[in-house]
């Protein structure tokens, strides 16, 4: 399926369809991870 | 009927060439940016008061935000970011969440320098580079089918740097006395600053991938980056006594967001290097920073007058063994199989996301895809454009000049070195891209 953002207004229906996308992307859990990780790691070196 | 290997071989000959092309663009940026990045520490060495480190990296991420939007909206415009943002709306979320990532590592730094030292702490972080290399080949078929030479050569060339930068930070950090008490915590926080590094660049190859132009990417990217660094900022210090060292250092302000706005003309270049060349390549050549802030340090900033012999030997050793990882690096670009790999990565994202795949296509190969409209500055351009002037202005003009021994002549040199590699550079990206 291609969706064209450009060629008609964006939908709620699109925006969930874009997120839906993202959250199942394990590519994102990825940095999302190493962020988490990085946060807990400033509070002990603090 | 027609023999069709005489219809595809000029094709296939272009695009070979055109590929050839985008990759010595790629190295080229890769190059400037080293001299830029490593450029950006230069204003900071004229701070010599008491401000707190996290003060300094959040008036330095200031002067990043405001040149984050002025330099797209001066080559772009930003109806070129809108149309951007509109095919692939998802990288917004790409680009917030690299921009956080980057602002978690840089106040690492901080806290590893505290803890151990530059000269092991340097070394730790410059790993970003393989991890680069790892993500790159497992997420996006960077040197897949590339070749057990081009193997040796981008890993290899990754970790002669390491060496080489290893030891020129031993050299340039032994002027600075025995580093504070050696602790587990620095290791770690160096080590975490490296793995937030080398993991920040799977949302930039991401964006690459899916056809969104650096210029596009940096914008949003700056909120992560500035939204993250003020919270960071706030906890750390608390709301009024952060206002007050703000007002403080107000008299170095412009140095510090001169830093930032020529660490994001490096920053850029290094986009166009993740792009054209991917994370593989285009992290360890832009680490290349490292080299340049040893110039700027040893030849404008006298910082190794009166060593010893052996300071010396470490710097050029330090230095030629970069030179060599570089080289190994730059001679080892993406053949045509590995190119066609990524574009099955590009393809996974096209198919993924929903964007159209000619637009990722046409992205990829730096031009413009079809119906594209060209790109325009508006009158909010140069809004945007006279604003960050302004600001820049104003902090200049309550600037203190600072009391420090500068040698101009190598400073000259130096600045006339970056200039060539900024137009050099800036006339292939628009030659061969147009910015695309």
């Amino acid at each position: 399926m291609t969706v064209t953002p450009s060629s008609g207004n964006p939908t709620n229906k699109e925006s969930r369809s874009w997120l839906k996308s993202v959250l199942t992307d394990v590519h994102f859990w990825v940095p999302v991870l190493v962020l988490v990780g990085g946060l807990l790691l400033l509070k002990f070196v603090r | 009927m027609e023999n069709p290997g005489a219809v595809i071989s000029p094709i296939a000959a272009k695009d070979e060439s055109r590929g050839r092309k985008l990759q010595l663009l790629g190295i080229l940026s890769g190059f400037a940016a080293g001299a830029w990045l490593g450029a950006a520490e230069a204003p900071t060495k004229l701070v010599s008061i008491g401000v707190s480190p996290v003060v300094i990296s959040l008036i330095m991420v200031i002067g990043v935000f405001l040149a984050r939007w002025s330099l797209p909206a001066l080559i772009l415009g930003t109806s070129s970011i809108r149309a951007d943002v509109g095919r692939a709306p998802h990288l917004i979320l790409w680009a917030l969440l690299a921009g956080c990532l980057w602002a978690v590592a840089n106040t690492l730094t901080i806290y590893a320098i505290r803890d151990i030292g530059l000269s092991i702490a340097f070394p730790l972080w410059n790993s970003n580079s393989l991890l680069g290399i790892l993500w790159g080949f497992l997420f996006f078929n960077e040197l897949q089918q590339a070749g057990w030479h081009r193997w040796a050569g981008v890993l290899g060339g990754a970790l002669v740097m390491c060496v080489g930068a290893a030891i020129l930070a031993i050299a340039s950090s032994s002027s600075q006395g025995p580093a504070a008490a050696h602790s587990l915590s620095g290791v770690w926080a160096a080590l975490g600053a490296g793995i937030l590094w080398g993991t920040m660049y799977i949302p930039y190859r991401k964006a690459y991938l899916t056809g969104m132009n650096p210029l596009s990417f940096v914008t949003f990217f700056t909120f992560g980056e500035l939204g993250m660094m003020t919270a960071l900022a706030i906890s750390t210090l608390g709301v009024r006594p952060l206002w007050q060292e703000l007002s403080d250092a107000r008299g170095v302000m412009f140095w510090l967001m001169l830093g930032g706005f020529i660490w994001v003309i490096g920053d850029l270049f290094q986009q166009y290097a993740a792009k054209y060349v991917g994370i593989s390549r285009g992290i360890p050549l832009s680490n290349t920073n490292q080299l340049w802030g040893m110039l700027w340090g040893i030849l404008v900033f006298g910082e190794l007058h009166g060593r010893g012999h052996a300071t010396y030997v470490q710097v050029i050793g330090g230095s030629l063994l970069m030179m060599l990882g570089v080289g190994a690096i730059a001679l080892s670009s993406a053949t045509s199989k590995e190119q066609s790999r990524w574009r099955d990565a590009a393809q996974q994202e096209s198919d993924r996301y929903g964007v159209a795949a000619e637009y990722v296509e046409a992205r990829m190969d730096g031009r413009q895809a079809t119906g594209e409209a060209p790109p325009k500055r508006r009158a909010v351009d140069w809004i945007l454009i006279a604003g960050a002037t302004a600001v820049f202005v104003g902090f200049a003009r309550i600037a203190r000049v600072p009391e420090l021994s500068i040698h101009w002549g190598p400073a000259l040199g130096l600045g006339a070195a970056m200039l060539i590699l900024l137009v050099a550079c800036g006339l292939a990206i628009w030659k061969t891209t147009k910015f695309n």
